[in-house]
């Protein structure tokens, strides 16, 4: 097992057919498991193109990307689908839970995706609520929960398949600061207590503080990576 | 595949937008129920044509001597052996008659006409519709009955009248003229005035020593089921190989070919009526479809592959129409029920004739048609979804990221 999580050597990316709009440029990135990486940088910098090729959503026009030791380059894209059903987690800005399907459910499905039995799916989506404090909750439906509880829902999501990585994108961006706190110390937790590798594109300042390594870009490339001691 | 997974979505997903999948499915209900209908209503339709060529002494299927069907005359007439229709299952026969059919001219004091002159054995011909026609005065009373039985349009142009006499005039067996005097036993009032001025009949035996022969000109049958006559044809035609064997379609191709239309006619109402629905269907998709894009891109992004995704597309469309099509095949049901005395057609009676139809439409249900109706609808259904299914899988797990 690779202590890298995530590799990215020389990764460019460019958009347009006619007009070339360079979003990356030749960008080298290392996570190291167990790290909580913040990107962010002002808009068009570049960290969700960065987040989005790490999470095999979008192909580089350039360089190599590798997640857990596995060239996504290289991957159909049926195999970047199983990539990102087994060893990816993805918290998005909108939540994007399934209103039709309870807490639980929305939890469960990403198991049966992965085949996981009935029985053993459901203890492990309850388990994953209960621990993110939600064990009431898991038969409401979306439109019934507040924004926060929808969010520790996606997360729920995101981890229950113990991925090798979380990414999150602009996880606090529909929360007040009070939710927001509360969710970066569930995620701080998740990461000092579990070992969980947390990556995210953010332009809160909290959210920055929080995580422990701060990845700043402008312009398509990296222009700051610090360490720093979380608040 | 997750299929539960996916069918678990497909449903709810049909009650994310109650109002519009309730016009949807109401649109899908009223379209197989109107579909189911008329069906039932060209069924009934072609059941009577079919029926109405059967009973006018054609039968499902008839025995003629080689030449008659150009020439019908006495010339053309054959002896059947006893045993003639061993060969044809007691189960498939429901009844059989042989007739002696011949060209004559009937008098009247007061007019002549020309017509068939028909011997024929009353107690066998509860297979044509002379078993059941409306007689004013009596009916034959046995194959040696000397009277005779004439349509009411026929006694109207010849202003006979029951108990008058009528003289007849044909050929007899030997070519020499034959002429005999006859008592009108009776008037039949038959569906359609064609066969009350075509025919007249009278006892088998007497017809036959009027003519000089024992032999007869035709043997029909009557079958319980239609679907057996190709069946009981080639039977008999290979014992009977000197004889001609013909089908009731052979000797009604005009009948056959109106009851085959009414297959076509079916299709052709369904695929109209399916035609237009699936332009809703598809629409509906496409927007349902289109307001799921993140969801969508999320399902993508989070590891479903883009089949899984076709597949849940093509199921809501599927759930949607087989409760549409359930529901509509019910309502169908019922209101063919509802119909089951029959359409007085009596209005438009001389049409109805024309076509071979008796005045009163009766739906008639069959099991096969609603299958094939369903089966279609769902194929239709699988069709229409093709396309919006195709736009979902187009989507990008990258819209999940979408702000």
């Amino acid at each position: 097992m690779t202590d890298l999580v995530v590799d990215c050597r020389g990764v460019g990316r460019i958009y347009g057919d006619g007009v070339p709009v360079r979003a990356l440029e030749s960008v080298d990135f290392q996570v190291r498991r167990g790290e909580f990486v913040s990107l962010s940088g002002p808009s068009g910098s570049g960290k969700s193109t960065l987040l989005n090729l790490i999470g095999g959503l979008d192909r580089p026009t350039q360089g190599e990307v590798r997640v857990d030791g596995e060239l996504l380059n290289a991957l159909s894209e049926p195999a970047l689908a199983d990539l990102r059903l087994h060893k990816l987690g993805f918290v998005f800005q909108a939540y994007n839970l399934i209103p039709v399907l309870s807490a639980r459910e929305n939890v469960e499905f990403i198991l049966q995706l992965q085949g996981v039995g009935a029985s053993e799916r459901r203890r492990r989506a309850l388990e994953m609520l209960e621990a993110l404090g939600l064990a009431g909750l898991a038969d409401r439906r979306p439109g019934e929960l507040s924004g926060g509880q929808q969010q520790r829902v996606a997360i729920a999501r995101a981890i229950v398949t113990r991925p090798v990585l979380l990414l999150a994108d602009e996880p606090s961006a529909n929360l007040d600061s009070v939710t927001t706190e509360e969710l970066l110390k569930l995620l701080r937790n998740l990461n000092e207590a579990h070992g969980l590798t947390i990556v995210t594109a953010t332009h809160d300042p909290l959210v920055m503080g929080y995580s422990r390594r701060k990845v700043k870009l402008r312009d398509g490339a990296v222009v700051d990576d610090a360490v720093v001691e979380p608040v | 595949m997750p299929v539960g997974l996916l069918v678990n979505l497909s449903a709810r997903n049909l009650f994310r937008h109650r109002r519009r999948n309730a016009m949807l499915l109401l649109a899908i209900c009223v379209a197989v129920a109107g579909v189911t209908v008329l069906n039932s209503l060209v069924r009934g339709m072609q059941e009577d044509m079919r029926d109405a060529a059967v009973e006018n002494l054609t039968g499902h299927v008839k025995v003629l001597a080689p030449g008659y069907r150009d020439d019908p005359g006495i010339q053309h007439r054959f002896a059947p052996g006893k045993d003639w229709h061993s060969g044809v299952s007691g189960d498939a026969l429901a009844g059989w008659a042989a007739r002696v059919v011949v060209p004559a001219v009937i008098m009247s004091e007061r007019e002549t006409r020309g017509l068939q002159l028909a011997g024929v054995d009353p107690a066998r011909e509860s297979i044509s519709f002379l078993g059941d026609v409306p007689v004013l005065g009596e009916r034959l009373q046995d194959a040696g009955d000397n009277r005779i039985l004439v349509g009411r349009a026929l006694a109207e142009q010849l202003e006979t009248d029951v108990g008058y006499r009528v003289v007849v005039i044909t050929r007899g067996a030997d070519g020499s003229t034959r002429e005999a005097g006859f008592r009108v036993a009776g008037i039949f009032d038959a569906d359609g005035t064609a066969l009350e001025k075509a025919f007249a009949f009278s006892g088998l035996r007497y017809v036959q020593s009027l003519l000089g022969t024992g032999d007869v000109t035709e043997l029909s049958l009557r079958l319980r089921d239609d679907a057996a006559t190709d069946a009981v044809v080639r039977n008999l035609q290979a014992r009977l190989p000197e004889l001609q064997v013909l089908s009731w379609q052979e000797l009604e191709p005009q009948a056959a070919a109106m009851y085959a239309m009414a297959d076509t006619a079916i299709y052709i109402w369904f695929l109209v009526m399916m035609g237009a629905l699936i332009f809703g269907l598809v629409n509906t998709l496409i927007t349902a479809v289109m307001e799921r894009t993140r969801e969508l891109g999320m399902l993508r992004a989070v590891g479903m592959r883009r089949g899984a995704v076709l597949v849940q597309v093509v199921l809501e469309s599927a759930l949607v129409m087989t409760a549409g099509v359930t529901l509509g095949l019910v309502a169908g049901a019922v209101l063919a029920w509802m119909l089951r005395d029959g359409i007085d057609l009596s209005r438009w009676a001389a049409g109805a004739e024309l076509a071979g139809m008796s005045s009163r439409l009766v739906p008639r249900l069959l099991p096969g048609d609603l299958a094939l109706l369903a089966a279609m609808s769902l194929g239709f259904g699988v069709l229409a979804s093709l396309y919006p299914a195709w736009r979902a899988v187009k989507i990008e797990p990258l819209e999940a990221m979408r702000r």
